[in-house]
């Protein structure tokens, strides 16, 4: 009777050792998680930062590429424009030459030093208050007026 | 930039053109170029022009670039 006795003792003490283990064990894992938890939300949010700022740098890249894509573009069509005054329609410039040299020599003479300016700016060199004021083909310099004359939209 | 001046000599204006830089005190000695020479020199000058503005223009959207990304770092 006192075997019984002292083996069921035995095993409520052992069932409410282990229970207040695995209490603490609960506790020490929840501690744990609640840990990873505030890790994990700080990770989340360092990851929200990190993909809003690749979004703004793609934005950036994109806006600089269209950027530089329309730079392009009026390049090749002051490039066009220089083609157009030596052929259009066919035109023969060393014949015109023969024909109205001094007219076409003022002409080239003139062309030659807007030319030059325009590699000036091309180097860095600061735009004047009548290139960036110039709106008429009169006031343009026709060489380069995509990075001559910022105001000037050509009709 | 320094200033040029271009010339145009034909057959017919040859010996004016020579005669008057003698007499401007310019030794009477030109370079030549045909009209498709002068063509393609104008058009050789835009090309560099144009690679020029356009290398500009990549480097100052780099610097622009990394400088504000430096901005918001700091």
């Amino acid at each position: 009777m006192l075997g019984f006795r002292l083996f069921f003792i035995g095993i409520i003490v052992t069932a409410l050792a282990g229970g207040g283990y695995y209490v603490m064990k609960l506790q020490k894992d929840n501690a744990i998680l609640k840990a990873n938890a505030i890790k994990m939300e700080s990770a989340i949010s360092e990851q929200k930062v990190l993909i809003e700022n690749q979004k703004k740098d793609f934005e950036a890249i994109l806006t600089a590429n269209k950027e530089l894509n329309d730079l392009m573009g009026k390049l090749k069509t002051d490039f066009a424009e220089l083609d157009k005054r030596f052929n259009k329609k066919n035109r023969d410039i060393g014949l015109l030459a023969i024909e109205k040299t001094k007219v076409i020599e003022r002409i080239t003479n003139n062309a030659g030093d807007k030319a030059a300016r325009c590699i000036e700016i091309a180097s860095g060199s600061p735009l004047t208050e009548k290139e960036i004021n110039a709106t008429k083909k009169s006031e343009i310099n026709a060489e380069c007026p995509s990075i001559a004359n910022p105001n000037y939209i050509p009709y | 930039m320094e200033k040029i001046q271009w010339h145009i000599i034909t057959s017919e204006n040859a010996e004016e053109v020579f005669k008057k830089l003698e007499a401007d005190g310019i030794d009477p000695v030109l370079w030549g170029l045909t009209d498709k020479d002068f063509e393609m020199l104008a058009k050789n000058f835009a090309q560099i022009r144009n690679k020029m503005v356009e290398t500009n223009a990549i480097l100052d959207k780099y610097k622009e670039y990394y400088e504000s990304t430096d901005d918001t770092e700091n």
